[in-house]
């Protein structure tokens, strides 16, 4: 550790237009299979971006299979299906439920109570699936032929999350950053490289700076409130309107700078250590910029199918129904279907892969020749191979 | 392709420490044929055995190789968690063309059994608690649920009738109190009170549909064009008699109760796939369709009883379920699986067995009373669902 050793920095090697057509091969695949092959595309797509991620040349291995996805899936959703089919039932027969419209204050009160209800039945399994995704991945990522992985404990996490989650709600968001520290903490100390184990330094309240364009937001808002006290109509709107899109912008330079932080005060084998320097500028450009390329593509491509169906529409001139002839339905289905997959594919390769690239490349290992020593970690079965967080709907892109 | 002369410079991970070592790979001919991978450190050298060569796939940097081989370990594939990493453009392309197996999946023996199982058992758990688990727990709960709550339940559902019939701003009841009390009369007459003990509320909605049914907590709902379409009030009080069945067996409720329990669960399975939604609906209205089917011969068992237990000639079913099919049709084939009432004609049978064991029928109202239902809704004054 006294030796002098040479900073890596964090290399990304992918490609836009590869990954666009990974995107679109797979999930076109994922179309005629009817969705099974979802779990096929999903390890491809990783396999892709954990290749793309180097530190020296060496680039990180995802071995991951779609077939372990498939039948963790299968295993999750059966007792998904008996934990909700029984809570939706019980909950309908205490009254609670969402068939009707609701008139009296008293309906419209059992529907919130139905709808916290059922949140709360599925929040733990949530953070559950939160902690199993992750080690999953851990478990199925190497680096120069040794495996990451992570201890067993989804159960812990998903009861102290919903503890935390619970401060967070009663203070108001005061102590988001206690949330996000705990929490990552929790799996960073739980995380391994081979047989040498992560630890989270740092201290929760070292997060507040990063809360920053968060305060600022609130502080418009409050000030648009008090003009509009004060029958200053003009600025009070204005007020609103730029402390809304600050809010935003603050809340990306929490997750930004919070990341960083975090990533900064990770110690490997109590010797290894990283600097992060992701800018929030870069960031949100790559957000704006490429959510305004994806959603105009996506403009018109929604726009053909919605028009070639207008297009063919006739109005019947007795019953003032209108009619469409079937070839222009099918078209425009399969050209809305498709503009989908294309709106999906795009978002990975100029949004997703843009941020992690860099985020990768501003990530650096200050000593990696304290890494040569490390000794590979024995297999870990990956529990349910995400089979939960698929059914749950739980996590982004990959 | 030529086969690189002499050792190409790559570099290899042993798979057991994180070390990497620079080594030279030389391909060797004497059989079997391997890539000999040697260096100064690490536990070499190691022999390759050509046949044996797996490639990672889906790589971003297409200009470097990485190779593995079969190995058999207890891992998520069965490969050598060493890996060989090659630069060298001439060593990468000829083992690219010369090794048809590189991407090989090699799947672990048993591995289809695994599939097959474990599909199997989704499915037939699936099957068991959608029809079996569900339904039990339905049928319990239906009977557990307070009178109170599943009437208020009741007048929920029959509501949401009238906003998909009438629309927003416009109730469609029909409320004329003289007819309601014959309306009354005549569903109390076919309520089995050892059974049932809850009231029974009648509801009649103007609108131009011929259909009745009962919803949740004891309401039983008339549509004006099933009166309009009777020729005789033994036709109604054959459909009150089938609608009242329903109504003491718990039917709607149990059948909420399902719907909620099913549909929740095969968001699940389908989950939020392009389509899924479209197909959720059709799976549901199938479900709800196979279990109505046998609660519905249950109605009209019990119906066809309780008409016979008060003389009324239960062929009244059948007369008005003839006429209905004489004007509307039946419906065969697989469109009958997705609507809720058995086959027209199964109906017909069915009453037409029944109506040999009346032998003195006597009329089910008096004239005055059949004139009265047949107004319930004349105190309305509504063009839009008049025609």
């Amino acid at each position: 550790m006294d030796s002098h050793q040479e900073p890596v920095p964090g290399k990304y090697s992918g490609d836009g237009s590869d990954i666009f057509k990974l995107a679109m091969v797979t999930s076109l695949l994922t179309l005629v299979t009817a969705g099974i092959y979802r779990f096929w595309a999903k390890t491809r797509i990783r396999k892709y971006i954990w290749s793309s991620v180097s530190f020296r040349g060496d680039s990180f291995e995802y071995t991951g299979t779609g077939l372990e996805k498939f039948l963790g899936f299968l295993v999750a959703i059966v007792i998904l299906a008996i934990y909700l089919g029984i809570i939706q039932m019980v909950m309908f027969f205490f009254g609670l439920n969402f068939f009707a419209e609701p008139e009296t204050m008293e309906e419209v009160f059992a529907q919130m109570a139905a709808f916290y209800l059922t949140l709360g039945a599925v929040l733990p399994l949530w953070f559950f699936a939160i902690y199993r995704a992750r080690r999953y991945k851990m478990a199925r990522t190497r680096w120069r032929g040794i495996r990451l992985g992570m201890e067993k404990g989804a159960w812990g996490y998903a009861l102290r999350a919903i503890g935390y989650w619970i401060l967070v709600i009663l203070t108001a968001g005061i102590l988001t950053p206690l949330k996000t520290f705990r929490l990552e903490q929790y799996m960073t100390d739980r995380s391994w490289y081979g047989d040498a184990r992560f630890t989270q330094g740092g201290d929760w309240r070292n997060l507040y700076p990063a809360m920053r364009h968060i305060f600022i937001a609130l502080g418009m808002l409050v000030a648009g409130g008090v003009c509009l006290a004060l029958e200053l109509f003009i600025l009070g709107v204005v007020g609103f309107i730029a402390g809304y899109l600050w809010f935003f912008i603050g809340i990306v330079y929490y997750r930004v700078k919070s990341f960083a932080y975090l990533a900064e005060n990770k110690v490997l084998d109590g010797k290894v250590r990283f600097t992060s320097e992701p800018r929030t500028r870069t960031i949100l450009k790559t957000v704006i910029l490429g959510g305004l390329a994806v959603g105009a593509l996506a403009g018109l491509l929604f726009g053909i199918a919605g028009g070639s169906l207008g297009a063919s529409m006739t109005v019947d001139p007795e019953t003032f129904q209108p009619e469409f002839s079937p070839a222009a339905i099918v078209f425009s289905v399969v050209m809305y279907v498709l503009a989908l997959l294309v709106v999906g594919a795009l978002t990975l390769a100029f949004i997703t892969q843009p941020v992690i690239q860099h985020i990768v490349e501003t990530l650096t290992i200050e000593n990696p020749e304290d890494l040569d020593d490390i000794r590979q970690r024995a297999y870990d079965e990956g529990a349910d191979a995400e089979g939960f967080a698929d059914a749950l709907d739980v996590g982004g892109a990959i | 392709m030529r086969h690189p002369e002499g050792p190409v410079s790559a570099v290899f991970f042993d798979g057991e420490t994180a070390a990497r070592h620079d080594v030279t790979v030389t391909v060797h001919w004497q059989t079997p044929a391997a890539l000999i991978i040697d260096g100064e450190t690490g536990a070499l050298p190691q022999r390759w055995q050509l046949d044996r060569l797996r490639a990672l796939s889906d790589q971003a940097d297409r200009k470097t190789l990485v190779i593995t081989r079969v190995a058999d370990t207890t891992d998520e594939t069965p490969r050598d968690p060493a890996r060989l990493v090659i630069d060298d453009p001439a060593l990468r392309e000829w083992i690219l063309a010369s090794r048809p197996d590189l991407f090989r999946r090699d799947l672990r023996e048993g591995t289809r059994f695994r599939i097959l199982t474990r599909g199997v058992g989704a499915v037939v758990a699936f099957v068991v608690i959608l029809f079996l688990l569900l339904p039990q727990m339905a049928n319990t709960l239906a009977m557990l649920i307070p009178e109170e709550r599943e009437a208020e339940f009741g007048r929920a559902t029959v509501r949401q009738m009238e906003l998909i019939f009438g629309g927003e701003d416009e109730s469609l009841r029909c409320e004329y109190p003289a007819a309601q009390v014959v309306w009354n009369e005549l569903a109390e007459r076919f309520v089995d009170r050892e059974d049932y003990d809850a009231p029974i509320t009648v509801i009649v909605l103007d609108h131009p549909m011929v259909n009745a049914f009962a919803a949740p907590g004891g309401h039983v709902v008339f549509f004006r064009g099933l009166i309009d379409a009777a020729e005789s009030p033994d036709e109604v009080a054959a459909v009150m008699a089938h609608e009242i069945g329903h109504v003491v067996a718990r039917d709607p409720t149990r059948m909420a109760l399902r719907s909620v329990g099913s549909v929740g669960i095969l968001g699940l399975v389908l989950g939020d796939f392009a389509g899924g939604g479209l197909v959720l609906v059709l799976s549901e209205q199938l479900l709800s369709s196979s279990y109505s089917r046998e609660a519905e011969e249950e109605a009209d068992d019990y119906a066809i009883a309780q008409l016979i237990e008060d003389n009324i000639d239960p062929s009244a079913l059948a007369h008005f379920f003839e006429r209905l099919r004489e004007e509307y049709g039946d419906i065969e084939g697989i469109a009958e699986k997705f609507v809720s009432h058995p086959s027209l004609s199964d109906r017909i049978d069915g009453a037409h067995i029944a109506a040999v064991d009346v032998t003195d029928p006597v009329p089910s109202l008096t004239d005055i009373e059949w004139e009265l239902l047949q107004a319930s809704c004349s105190q309305r004054d509504n063009p839009l669902s008049r025609d």
